[in-house]
């Protein structure tokens, strides 16, 4: 992957230390998805898992991308981890298909795609489980 | 045929999402290997897929009725909630995946 994606320059040492503590995980979110994307374009270079250069860079992204999306969620709301996972993911796949491949992308699909992957993201959005503080418990009849 | 390997690859990452849960944060050994297990058997029918679909396209519908399919299993077996946001989102996904299918995408 070349490396255009906006990483982190090494914030000044007198920079904000709780924001760096913070950004860590995001960081390690966006390379999953980064990962993810090579997990895909390598699935689909597999042709069938026929051709052995692109499925072991699959492989391989296959666990990069579980282990770094692991690291991440241990910080990160499992919802918007998700959702943004996926979403780097899916737009990665379809921009970078044509790129990779002898594939076309249509201003038509392009629209349709984005409704779909709008939909999953919005739907690893709304799964967040949420925190409830007031429970109506004393609602039970002794 | 590309529809029922994509199809196939969709239960498989549908268990994907539920056994990682389960396996809370790759500290459960079996749920891991049931993820990984899981996770290598769809991979290979989304491959499977990806001989006719292009990437950007099957992969996109991959995930996203994936993900369609973990909400809807947790809805109907694990007691979550369905509410207007999530219905809202999975009419987006098969909308979606409705309209590629009309462009001939797939």
């Amino acid at each position: 992957m070349t490396a255009t994606t906006p990483t982190a320059t090494p914030t000044a040492a007198a920079a904000t230390a709780p924001t760096e503590r913070k950004a860590g995980p995001w960081l390690v979110l966006l390379l999953a998805g980064v990962f993810e994307v090579g997990y895909a374009l390598s699935v689909g270079g597999s042709e069938g898992f026929t051709l052995v250069g692109w499925s072991v860079s699959a492989v391989v992204f296959f666990l990069l991308t579980l282990y770094a999306l692991s690291v991440a969620l241990k910080t990160i709301d499992v919802g918007i981890g998700y959702a943004v996972w996926a979403g780097i993911g899916a737009v990665g796949a379809a921009l970078l298909g044509p790129v990779f491949f002898d594939e076309t992308l249509t201003p038509l699909r392009a629209l349709w795609l984005a409704v779909i992957i709008g939909g999953v993201v919005w739907l690893k959005l709304a799964d967040m489980p949420k925190k409830r503080h007031h429970r109506p418990e004393h609602a039970s009849n002794g | 045929m590309s529809w029922l390997y994509l199809a196939i690859a969709v239960v498989f990452e549908v268990a994907v999402g539920i056994f990682a849960s389960k396996a809370n944060g790759f500290r459960h050994l079996g749920w891991t290997a049931a993820t990984l297990v899981s996770g290598a058997i769809g991979t290979l029918f989304l491959s499977f897929a990806l001989l006719t679909f292009d990437v950007g396209v099957g992969y996109a519908i991959w995930t996203s009725v994936s993900g369609v399919g973990i909400v809807v299993v947790g809805a109907l077996f694990l007691g979550q909630r369905m509410d207007w946001r999530k219905a809202l989102g999975i009419a987006a996904v098969v909308g979606g995946v409705v309209g590629l299918q009309l462009t001939g995408a797939a």
